[in-house]
């Protein structure tokens, strides 16, 4: 009895010990979340609510006016909006799996490489991802010179094809955008498809051989699936991305010609920068963010049924 | 225990670096050139008294306002940008003279580029915390006066007003007040090549003299360009028209359409005239024609300035009187065999020609620029907009407003700098024929319209941005025909002012 007591004195008096070490534990782990807590509450979740507070109100720096659903009427009202939803819509959904595409054949050509050759690589794809928005607009500008003397128009010229001017044709100017998206992102995503394809264990390969696959079949039935968790991931983010876009058209063409590049994105700041209509503004980002999770949730309800993660 | 405390204090610090940047208007940013008078007493011993006793006395006329209490500064925070090559150099040396002659107050300078500082001063405007002075185009300030972030300058100043040319200060005006100074007003024309504009035979002088009408330039134009084999080498006109320049296009050639403002005298909007039908199909019919390129619509700022001094155009536009200086200096470089020459670049004289007119009379376009006082949610009192009045009066007045105007080849708008202009060297090697015709294109600037309502005006230039500027892209580019861009116009306007705001003939 006297042991089972002092067992039982000297577990009561290791749960304290314990606890208190817990405790403390827990004290510096709620001390050291605090600091990012702190962080996102004042750079993400106080800029969501009071942007969805100025969404209601006529927004003035010396004392806004409550409006009530003003600013969404009049942005469901606006054809320039469905315009511009309707240009991020082609934009995203051309650009993200020709992106993804691509970066994909990439990686898997860049993958056989040793180890100096395949960083050449990486870093010559990564280089404009980089490099500034503006510089890149520049260059890109240069290729799409629109007189005959251009580069791309050279090029094009070359294969019989008539001048042409790629931001300042509506048939063109759209097309002009997607391809610069591509191949600045390409980069990015060749890293991450890169990572992911020396993750795959070199048994399956080795069974693939086995079986008498070729090279094209150990693709499509090796690599691909197993890199699906990377494809929904680089598909999903690509989409807000997307979506969001905004340098692109705002650096490149203003929009134009005729609204044929306005995007969501440049509509919104537009409104906010250009017109002080931030109250819109707010109104148009919270309508395209509730678009984006849709979006999202659905791109991943539909292909991420199978994946394990 | 230590340990953890340095930890989380490291991270507490590495987060505060989010923050680096956020501060009080009383901090100074990176950008921020603070001067003050204790740190300023030996260069400005330098100083000549007369520049001293010019701007302590920038202002006398408003004796009653209360002066900053004994020992305290009151701080006038201004927001400039390089108005002319050497400005933001100067104008440190103009605030530490200022700051020397006026114990009571100082100026805190921050400088930005062009190309931030509307971003710069939309942010802080609509944060409630502009600087007390910011350098803007006078088209901007509907804006600003529509949020009532605008001080009224008539109440701090009255005698200095009457320094200014009327019809230019006019720029800055709405309904019965004043909300800023001018620095200069800007002719925004066109401009040729001397030796093509000769070879087309073309009299340059005399159109520099009486001007041209739309069928004279029409034809000048065709005689400009120069084809071999379906290919053309040099274009009769180019225009920068890529993006939000097109509005350039159409905002300096539609005053000469006899609409020399967006709403006509019983304020309803001008747009909708039948004569801006005509103007669209004659803008339209130059590309048609040939004189200029059918790729108007991608050629920005910069690509028609390289086209213009590598001789693949003879006339230019938008042309400002300081592209002659730009010229000069290529032909200085190309004459020295420097490689900072623009490639495959040939010696032009830079030529300033007015824009053709269309119908009725000639206007020309006036960009007038200056600055403008601002209040905001700290509602300072009147003795502060007192010393602000003051400070933007002594940066438009004077030496300053002669220096920046020689530098940017245009002349003062106010009797105080036109004094201090001709004290100054003359330009070396300035072309005079220009200087008379930009002179006599100023006398052209279209009437300022204060008359026209901020709520107007505002609307006016929504349309402009949303439907004009977009539909003039489609227009040059050959997808939007001028009929369409006119019913886009007519539908917008009846859409924000009503058919009976519109004018209808």
């Amino acid at each position: 009895m006297a042991a089972f007591f002092y067992k039982d004195r000297g577990n009561n008096i290791m749960d304290n010990t314990r606890k208190k070490k817990m405790k403390k534990e827990t004290f510096w782990a709620y001390a050291f979340i605090l600091i990012p807590l702190c962080t996102f509450m004042v750079f993400t979740i106080y800029p969501v609510v009071s942007s969805i507070i100025t969404s209601f109100q006529d927004y003035k720096p010396l004392g806004s006016e409550w409006v009530g659903f003003a600013n969404y009427i009049s942005t469901f009202k606006s054809s320039l909006f469905y315009k511009a939803l309707k240009n991020t819509a082609v934009y995203t959904v051309i650009t993200v799996p020709i992106a993804i595409l691509m970066s994909f054949i990439v990686s898997v050509m860049i993958l056989p490489f040793r180890k100096g050759i395949q960083s050449f690589f990486k870093g010559a794809f990564y280089l404009p991802a980089i490099a500034s928005g503006v510089a890149m607009s520049f260059v890109w500008k240069w290729i799409y010179d629109p007189l005959p003397s251009g580069l791309l128009n050279s090029v094009v010229r070359f294969f019989g094809i008539e001048n042409q001017n790629w931001l300042g044709s509506s048939k063109t100017a759209m097309a002009s955008l997607i391809i610069m998206a591509v191949f600045a992102g390409l980069g990015q995503n060749i890293i991450i498809y890169i990572a992911a394809l020396l993750g795959i264990d070199p048994t399956y390969y080795e069974a693939a051989d086995i079986d008498g696959s070729t090279f094209l079949q150990k693709v499509r039935y090796v690599v691909w699936p197993l890199v699906k968790p990377t494809t929904i991931f680089l598909a999903i983010t690509s989409v807000i991305n997307g979506f969001q876009s905004f340098q692109t058209a705002y650096l490149m063409t203003g929009g134009g010609p005729d609204n044929a590049t306005t995007m969501a994105g440049l509509l919104i700041f537009n409104r906010a920068f250009k017109y002080f209509e931030y109250g819109e503004a707010c109104a148009q980002a919270l309508l395209l963010a509730v678009i984006i999770a849709i979006f999202a949730v659905f791109q991943f309800k539909l292909s991420a049924n199978d994946v394990e993660y | 225990m230590k340990r953890k405390i340095l930890a989380l204090l490291l991270s507490a610090a590495m987060a505060a670096t989010v923050l680096a940047g956020c501060g009080g208007s009383g901090s100074g940013g990176a950008e921020t050139a603070k001067t003050n008078t204790s740190d300023t007493n030996t260069s400005n011993a330098d100083a000549s008294d007369k520049e001293t006793e010019e701007a302590g006395n920038a202002d006398s006329s408003k004796e009653d306002a209360a002066p900053a209490p004994s020992g305290e500064k009151d701080v006038v925070t201004a927001l400039l940008p390089p108005v002319s090559a050497t400005y933001q150099d100067k104008v440190v040396e103009y605030i530490e003279e200022f700051n020397a002659a006026n114990a009571d107050i100082e100026i805190e300078l921050t400088t930005a580029s062009w190309e931030d500082m509307t971003q710069k001063l939309d942010i802080q405007v609509n944060a409630g915390s502009p600087p007390d002075i910011a350098f803007v185009g006078s088209d901007g300030i509907s804006k600003y006066l529509d949020l009532g972030m605008l001080v009224n300058l008539n109440d701090y100043l009255t005698d200095e007003l009457s320094d200014f040319d009327d019809a230019v200060l006019n720029y800055f005006r709405n309904g019965d007040g004043t909300y800023g100074l001018p620095a200069y007003c800007e002719v925004q024309c066109i401009g040729g090549n001397k030796e093509k504009l000769e070879a087309a035979g073309i009299d340059w002088e005399g159109v520099q003299k009486n001007g041209w009408t739309y069928d004279e330039f029409r034809e000048a134009i065709k005689k400009g360009v120069v084809s071999d084999g379906g290919s053309t080498s040099c274009y009769g006109f180019v225009f920068a028209c890529a993006g939000v320049t097109a509005k350039d296009y159409f905002s300096i050639f539609v005053k000469n359409a006899d609409m020399p403002a967006a709403f006509d005298q019983d304020l309803k909007y001008a747009y909708t005239s039948k004569k801006m039908l005509a103007f669209l199909e004659d803008l339209r019919a130059l590309i048609d024609d040939g004189s200029m390129p059918k790729e108007l619509s991608s050629v920005d700022a910069g690509k028609r300035w390289n086209m213009m001094l590598t001789g693949q155009t003879m006339i230019t536009g938008k042309g400002l009187s300081s592209f002659e200086r730009s010229a000069y200096n290529n032909n200085k470089l190309l004459a020295e065999g420097s490689a900072d020459a623009v490639e495959n670049s040939i010696p032009v004289e830079y030529i300033v020609l007015p824009v053709p007119v269309f119908e009725g009379e000639q206007h020309a376009q006036g960009a007038v620029d200056g600055y403008i006082c601002l209040t905001g949610e700290k509602n300072p009192d009147a003795a502060h907009l007192q010393n602000v009045a003051k400070v933007a009066y002594y940066l438009a007045s004077g030496e300053r407003a002669a220096n920046t105007c020689q530098e940017l080849y245009l002349s003062p708008v106010c009797d105080s700098g036109r004094e201090e202009y001709a004290k100054l060297d003359p330009i070396a090697d300035k072309n005079e024929a220009n200087t008379a015709c930009v002179e006599n294109l100023t006398t052209q600037v279209a009437q300022a319209r204060p008359d026209i309502p901020a709520e107007l005006s505002a609307k006016a230039i929504k349309i402009e941005d949303e439907v004009i500027v977009p539909k003039f892209q489609g227009l040059l580019s050959g997808e939007v025909s001028p009929e369409e861009m006119y019913q886009a116009i007519v539908d917008a306007g009846h859409e924000a002012f009503g058919e009976d705001g519109c004018v209808a003939d």
